[in-house]
């Protein structure tokens, strides 16, 4: 050995644990809080890092938008209420089985096809936790 | 740098160990809770904190790229090679740094490993996308890392109390200090 690690965990350790779970909840409290807009629940499309549309999930009702990104054509699905890939010719199919998304701050991610769906607005996202976890 | 046959044979096999490593945490579905396609728990962070003990920063470095490399054409998936690389390298960073403090055990320098490895995959999803939305599971991927960061640093443990018995020791070093 070069050199010889301590292996029990001390009061030193727990110093980084705290300092861990302080960079979260300060993330939490900036990304999950922050910009609290009145705006309705809308889903922003975006491919290849460029927005190419804003729909109101209240004003449009069921709908859907054949979106293409990287040559892969994406077929979202949306209702006033959840957003959800329907179909996908990506490699991968990680943005279909995502599955539906319904609350602010959710993203659906497809890789191949540089395409992010993401939810904005609506009520902010005050049980953001629940929203990830559950 | 020098390469001793021992020290080259036990980076070939950690590099192995490793990709075996970043192969098994596929079988847990992360996904569920974070639907960035890309994202990884770091279980091979385990050999990242091994190889920096027992081999130092240079080979630890060796180690991570040949990982990165291999596991992305492994994977033919070249999107997964700036994740791994980026999450990897800055856990490895954070991980050379905090081991400089005499004062932290594996444990420590595990989980501020594994915590700086999320931001590292975060920073990684931002800007293959050019997209902010990544960063909504960043509080999350903290609170896990705190969990694999633990998980890393028992393992690691583990195998340093195992090694302790062992003679892998002698010879690594050619005549450095020795011990475990
Ligand atoms: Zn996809």
């Amino acid at each position: 050995m070069r050199r010889s690690p301590k292996l029990r965990p001390n009061l030193w350790d727990g110093v980084v644990v705290l300092a861990v779970a302080a960079l979260a909840v300060a993330c939490a409290v900036g990304i999950w809080q922050g910009g609290g807009s009145q705006e309705a629940l809308t889903a922003v499309i975006s491919v290849d890092g460029t927005e190419v549309e804003r729909i109101p999930l209240d004003q449009a009702g069921e709908t859907r938008r054949t979106v293409e990104g990287g040559g892969y054509t994406l077929e979202i699905c949306l209702t006033d209420t959840e957003v959800w890939v329907e179909h996908s010719d990506c490699p991968t199919q990680d943005c279909v089985h995502t599955g539906r998304i319904s609350r602010s701050g959710q993203s659906i991610v497809c890789l191949p096809a540089r395409v992010v769906v993401e939810l904005e607005g609506g009520s902010t996202a005050d049980d953001g936790l629940d929203a990830v976890i559950g | 740098m020098k390469l001793t046959t021992k020290q080259l044979t036990l980076c070939a096999v950690l590099t192995a160990l490793a990709l075996a490593l970043s192969y098994l945490e596929n079988l847990f579905p992360l996904s569920l809770a974070i639907p960035i396609p890309g994202i990884k728990l770091g279980l091979a962070n385990i050999v990242t904190v091994f190889a920096l003990y027992a081999l130092g920063p240079a080979q630890a470095f060796l180690i991570l790229l040949a990982r990165c490399f291999l596991g992305a054409v492994f994977a033919g998936n070249m999107n997964a090679l700036i994740f791994s690389l980026l999450g990897g390298v800055t856990a490895m960073v954070v991980m050379i740094v905090l081991s400089g403090s005499r004062c932290l055990s594996v444990y420590g320098v595990s989980v501020g490993g594994a915590a700086a490895h999320n931001c590292g995959q975060v920073a990684a999803a931002v800007l293959t996308l050019g997209n902010t939305a990544p960063l909504y599971y960043l509080p999350v991927l903290l609170g896990v890392s705190l969990l694999t960061g633990a998980l890393t640093g028992l393992v690691s443990a583990c195998l340093f109390r195992a090694l302790a018995h062992t003679n892998l020791n002698t010879g690594l070093d050619q005549g450095g200090t020795h011990g475990a």
